[in-house]
């Protein structure tokens, strides 16, 4: 969560002597980090304070007038188009078509040069020297929205130019300062700053003051404001019921009577405007502020608005609605906490008051609240309504029992003196719980252990009483009382080593490697996984990765059943429901989406697949089967048999891996397989491997034009037999010969026995290899041709041409009696 | 005979010499010096002169051999001298076609990162581990000391499987691990000292949008032995940014929040572009964050976290670090995708380019 800090703002809580950028560089190393440094004046230059000396009609227009403008004797910075910059402004005749001019009028005027947002919208615009309906115009006075203070003043009318003698009656400048100076942010900057989750204490100006005073070492000026009397008093104007202990720890409600609304002045208009907050009126802008100063969230109901006398902190009821301060209406659910008075939910606790029950214009008589709601509530609340705001943000980190004490006072202490009012009778406080400072220990041994450097005690002791700690040090033990803007983050004794060594300076600490030997090897599937993918990236293939959650439409698509697969209890969108049981549906996806693009598709994953697993009482109470998969896929336009480039890859990462011996089996009964077009590799009964085309009735549903050759891997077979080691066999110390053979065997014989067969002939045969299979004139019905090269050769000695022609022999009288073969 | 011999010399350096191709030369060379050519059967007339004169003519004929061989590779050497040294001319191809190239393979960013990450860890002694990505509570969030209350528990942010709670109860819901945090459990119940591991895998978190996919690689160093202190995390870091984006780069820790670590940090790498100082010829980098750019957390494992997995605080100690792979990937490249999805639409126009 971030903060927005007005540096100048932060100087009257801390004593820094630090530019800007210095600052926030070192406060970034120790605490909240400061993310950006950006001006506060930056829509404000070339725009002066002026005084309207006369105003007279325009000669040619009924709505614009002439008015001269003094501007004092201050030159104005050389800026272009400025025939002022070499003389001193003096007076200036402008054009102008404000509604609510008068001489005297205090006004902000842009001299040429100065960048203005016309009638507040669109991009900033160079004013130049001009003339309106002939009248020579030397500068404008600006509309609050076009000099990016609309939000500051609002006007009632399009027409109003910022009227500063109202506006801002307490400033007193002379004509010709600069505007950025007479508001007082020419020397200011605003600065972004990041603030976790763990510290809400820094959600506000004197937290990061106070983390600023510990980092520099500079004393922390600010000083909480004294505490009004506040004792559970009979009060008969306002009683504070909790009703729902759990979730509220205190809550303090003050009622002031007599208060009297209306605009903040400047300075608090002008803090707001630092933290990026809309100024309402001086009742909302102090609860605000105070809010922003202590990072304590207040909230202020008219009390006349507010039935009956007691506050109530409570559930909603069922069917219970309110109606926000950002106008929308909102039924509460009953797990949401309310603020109620007699009749109903007056706000969303925590979150945002109701629009019936606040402040406006008329309002007399107020309450004050200053409480602390329990974090998980809020934040459930607040999710549920889909309802965020600033104190939310606040509440749903934790905050401490004891700020609301200090924040009341504070609004008590700014409504006596901007609006007015007496505080009736005293501010009623109730807490559920009893406040009780923690307190941890640690050793300076354990400190300086974890941090693997030498600090002494006394620099120990000394960090952790500027950051509001309370030490007790007896020999080595340090034991320290956690400040209560630290309740929720101090967890434990170790918690005070993060403390000192942040302070310390984690710059400080030296960086060493520790270098060892890896006590042992990465998991086997990682590696070969990483193998198997630097084969197929070399064979052409690119690697996909796709969400592990898919929808049941794409399952369904590829004929899988989502009902039995593990789904996703809360998708993001139904695309992404069901944990993937394979990944061939999001290749098929691929294939189809991919085609129009390539004439070629080599495509390939390697995931986790999911798959339910059964726990011991029979349902799917045990974690799923995540089974690492590859899948490879092969399009080609115009190829009819792309299967055949699968299975060469797949071959070839069996060789890569050393893997021998496998037989391929055509068991698979899954459906998305051609029925015709598919085969399996199993060694000693594992599965390896799928090869095959994938069914016409699959990629059809994918539209996909081509046939799909795919092939699927499963990876933690194949590891149990790859090795990195090949095994080898010395190359014949004799000459090789060549043979091509040619036999014709009926059509459902498998080349695979063919070559087993022959292999068998003789073993003077060492290596078979398919050429050619041919069916169709010449070939008999029902048969079909397969041509082969037959390398044969000895290792005794070189084989002559009759012996060559023995072992063919052999292989063809083999084939004869396996397969009735005949010689083409 | 003799005079034969010497005419036959003639006609020989005569045709050889004039010879303009070598299959010319070929045939030269059967037609008198082959086995079947003139000299030889010149040579076959010896049998009949008297033996007086029979040694110097076998002298002689074997000089006119020698002589056509000679020439014949004089001849040979010429012509072919003749047909390199027009290479250029008759040969000539337009090389600036492209290439015949082989099919070309991609291996996806996110691989490619993995494998430039892996290497650097594992040449300080580090091993990359896989555990579940679909685990219990227990190992998410539990037993990395977050609360049951944790905003990250929340369906808001986190998925949940439809299963039920696990046959014991003990380890909770089953959920999609939104960060690779949840492999310290596993890796720490085995028990074996030192823990140098390297767990890189896919994580999920309820966030879809440009700058985050619901899917994503997260990588988790976990060091756990005795003695194990800020120090060590400060040289992996260091070692990391120079290793990973080039010499120079260093690293520096701030301050953070997460529950499963204690004290916490958020890591900055030195920007490669200004050095670190924020200014680029004295304007304001563009690249970084005032000389710094955010990679990730880090911090000292726990006491809790350790304690949950059976094992003692006060003997042994831990850093853990660990950030986004796509994040990593695209600050080294230098590339912003204008959308992180895109990693994951398995679009080849966009794959084929890396």
């Amino acid at each position: 969560m971030n903060l927005l800090v007005s540096y100048d703002w932060l100087k009257e809580y801390a004593g820094l002597k630090q530019t800007p950028e210095e600052f926030g560089a070192r406060i970034s190393l120790s605490g909240p980090s400061v993310e950006k440094i950006l001006p506060m004046h930056s829509e404000l230059d070339g725009i002066y304070v002026g005084k309207i000396a006369k105003i007279s009609n325009h000669p040619k227009a009924d709505k614009l007038k002439l008015v001269d403008v003094n501007l004092g004797t201050v030159k104005p910075p050389l800026v272009k188009g400025d025939n002022h910059a070499k003389r001193d402004l003096g007076d200036l005749r402008i054009v102008c078509g404000g509604s609510n001019l008068y001489e005297g009028q205090i006004v902000a005027v842009a001299v040429p040069g100065a960048k203005v947002r016309w009638h507040g919208e669109g991009d900033l615009i160079e004013l130049e020297l001009t003339e309106i309906r002939g009248e020579k115009s030397e500068g404008m006075i600006c509309a609050a929205s076009e000099i990016g203070l609309g939000e500051t003043f609002p006007v009632k009318d399009d027409h109003e130019i910022l009227d500063l003698s109202k506006a801002i009656p307490e400033m007193n400048v002379k004509p010709g300062t600069t505007l950025a100076k007479a508001l007082g942010l020419d020397s200011d900057v605003v600065m972004d700053i990041e603030v976790t989750a763990n510290r809400p204490d820094c959600m506000g100006m004197v937290g990061i003051a106070r983390e600023a005073a510990a980092i520099l070492d500079v004393p922390l000026m600010y000083r909480q404001t004294s505490d009004v009397k506040r004792r559970t008093l009979k009060n008969d104007k306002l009683k504070i019921v909790i009703d729902a202990k759990d979730a509220c720890s205190r809550y303090i409600g003050t009622r002031m009577e007599g208060v009297k609304v209306g605009p903040s002045p400047w300075w608090l208009k002008r803090r707001l405007m630092s933290a990026g907050i809309r100024p309402i009126n001086n009742l909302v802008d102090i609860t605000n502020y105070v809010m922003y100063e202590t990072g304590q969230p207040m909230h202020v109901f008219d009390a006349d608005k507010l039935q009956g006398d007691e506050i109530h902190v409570r559930y909603a009821k069922k069917g219970e609605k309110i109606l926000a301060l950002d106008g929308k209406e909102y039924e509460l659910p009953d797990s949401v906490l309310v603020i109620a008075d007699a009749d109903k939910p007056v706000a969303v606790a925590g979150v945002m008051g109701g629009e019936e029950t606040g402040s406006t214009d008329e309002t007399v008589n107020i309450v004050l609240e200053a409480a602390v709601f329990d974090p998980v509530v809020v934040r459930k609340g607040s999710r549920k309504l889909l309802l965020q705001s600033d104190s939310q943000l606040r509440f749903e980190k934790g905050l401490s029992q004891v700020g609301p004490e200090s924040a009341m006072a504070r609004a008590i202490e700014l409504v006596k003196e901007l609006a007015g009012g007496e505080v009736v009778g005293a501010p009623v406080d109730v807490q559920t719980k009893k406040y009780k400072p923690e307190v941890f220990s640690i050793t300076t041994d354990e400190v300086n252990a974890l941090i693997g450097v030498e600090i002494s005690k006394k620099e120990m002791v000394d960090v952790l009483k500027r950051l509001g700690f309370k030490v007790k040090d007896s020999g080595k033990k340090l034991t320290a009382e956690v400040p209560w803007w630290r309740d929720h983050d101090i967890e434990s004794g170790r918690d005070l080593v993060e403390e000192i060594a942040r302070i310390y300076g984690y710059g400080r600490i030296p960086a060493i490697v520790p270098m060892d030997i890896a006590p042992r090897k990465s998991d086997a599937i990682i590696v070969w996984e990483d193998k198997i993918k630097d084969v197929l990236s070399g064979a052409g293939y690119t690697e996909l990765y796709g969400y592990s959650f898919v929808s049941k439409d794409l399952l369904a698509k590829s004929g899988f059943d989502s009902k039995d697969l593990l789904h996703v209890q809360n998708p993001l969108t139904v695309e992404l429901e069901v944990m993937r049981p394979s990944l061939v549906p999001q290749l098929l996806d691929a294939a189809a989406n991919n085609q129009e693009r390539a004439d070629t598709l080599r495509l390939f994953e390697c995931s986790n697949v999911y798959l339910r697993k059964t726990g011991k009482k029979g349902s799917w109470t045990d974690l799923p089967e995540e089974s690492p998969q590859c899948v490879i896929g092969y399009i080609e336009h115009k190829n009819d048999s792309p299967w055949r480039e699968v299975k060469g890859v797949v071959e070839y990462i069996f060789d890569t891996l050393d893997i021998k011996d496998v037989k391929w089996k055509r068991e698979s009964k899954d459906d998305i397989w051609h029925p015709g077009r598919g085969v399996q590799a199993y060694k000693d009964d594992l599965l390896l491997a799928t090869v095959g085309e994938i069914s016409p009735k699959y990629t059809e549903a994918f539209k996909i034009e081509s046939r799909v050759g795919a092939a699927q891997l499963e990876l933690r077979n194949i590891i149990k037999f790859a090795k990195t080691h090949k095994s080898y066999s010395p190359p014949l110390p004799y000459p090789e010969s060549k043979r091509d053979l040619a036999i014709v065997v009926p059509q459902d014989v498998e080349y695979r026995d063919i070559e087993l067969e022959i292999l068998r002939a003789d073993e003077k045969i060492r290596l078979v290899e398919w050429f050619d299979t041919y069916q169709g004139k010449g070939v008999a019905e029902g048969k079909k041709s397969v041509a082969m090269h037959l390398t044969i050769g000895s290792n005794e000695k070189t084989l002559t041409s009759q012996e060559i022609d023995g072992v063919v022999n052999n292989a063809i009288l083999a084939c004869k009696e396996k397969f009735g073969a005949e010689l083409r | 005979m003799k005079d034969q011999l010497e005419a036959l010399r003639l006609q020989i350096v005569k045709e050889i010499g004039g010879a303009e191709t070598l299959e010319i030369l070929d045939e030269l060379e059967i037609k008198y010096l082959g086995r079947k050519g003139e000299l030889t059967s010149m040579l076959k007339g010896l049998a009949n002169v008297s033996a007086e004169e029979r040694p110097v003519l076998g002298a002689l004929a074997n000089d006119v051999k020698q002589a056509g061989l000679d020439l014949l590779e004089k001849r040979r050497k010429e012509l072919a001298d003749s047909r390199f040294a027009k290479l250029a001319e008759t040969e000539r191809a337009d090389m600036t076609e492209p290439g015949n190239r082989p099919p070309e393979g991609h291996l996806h960013l996110v691989t490619q990162a993995i494998r430039e990450i892996t290497m650097i860890f594992e040449r300080i002694g580090f091993y990359r581990t896989r555990y579940p990505e679909v685990d219990w509570d227990w190992y998410a969030f539990e037993s990395l000391n977050m609360p049951p209350d944790h905003p990250a528990r929340d369906d808001w942010e986190t998925f949940f499987m439809d299963a039920v709670q696990s046959d014991d109860g003990k380890k909770g819901k089953m959920v999609l691990t939104p960060h690779t945090s949840n492999a310290q459990g596993h890796e720490l119940e085995r028990g074996e000292f030192p823990v140098r591991m390297l767990n890189i895998a896919k994580c999920y978190r309820r966030q879809s949008d440009a700058t985050h996919a619901p899917m994503f690689h997260q990588f988790e160093g976990l060091y756990v032995d005795k003695g194990v202190n800020l120090t060590h995390l400060r040289g992996i870091l260091d070692y990391f940014a120079e290793q990973f984006f080039g010499p120079g780069r260093v690293s520096r820790i701030r301050p953070h929040h997460f529950r499963f670590t204690e004290p916490s940090f958020e890591v900055d790498i030195s920007c490669g572009v200004c050095g670190a100082t924020g200014k680029v010829d004295g304007k304001k980098c563009k690249v970084c964050k005032q000389g710094w750019l955010e990679i990730g957390g880090a911090g000292m494992v726990h006491p809790n976290v350790l304690k949950a997995s059976g094992v003692d605080p006060k003997k042994y100690s831990g850093l853990a670090f660990g950030w986004g792979i796509e994040r990593v990937a695209m600050m080294k490249e230098g590339t912003q995708l204008d959308d992180i999805r895109i990693l994951y639409q398995n679009d080849v126009r966009f794959l084929k380019q890396f």
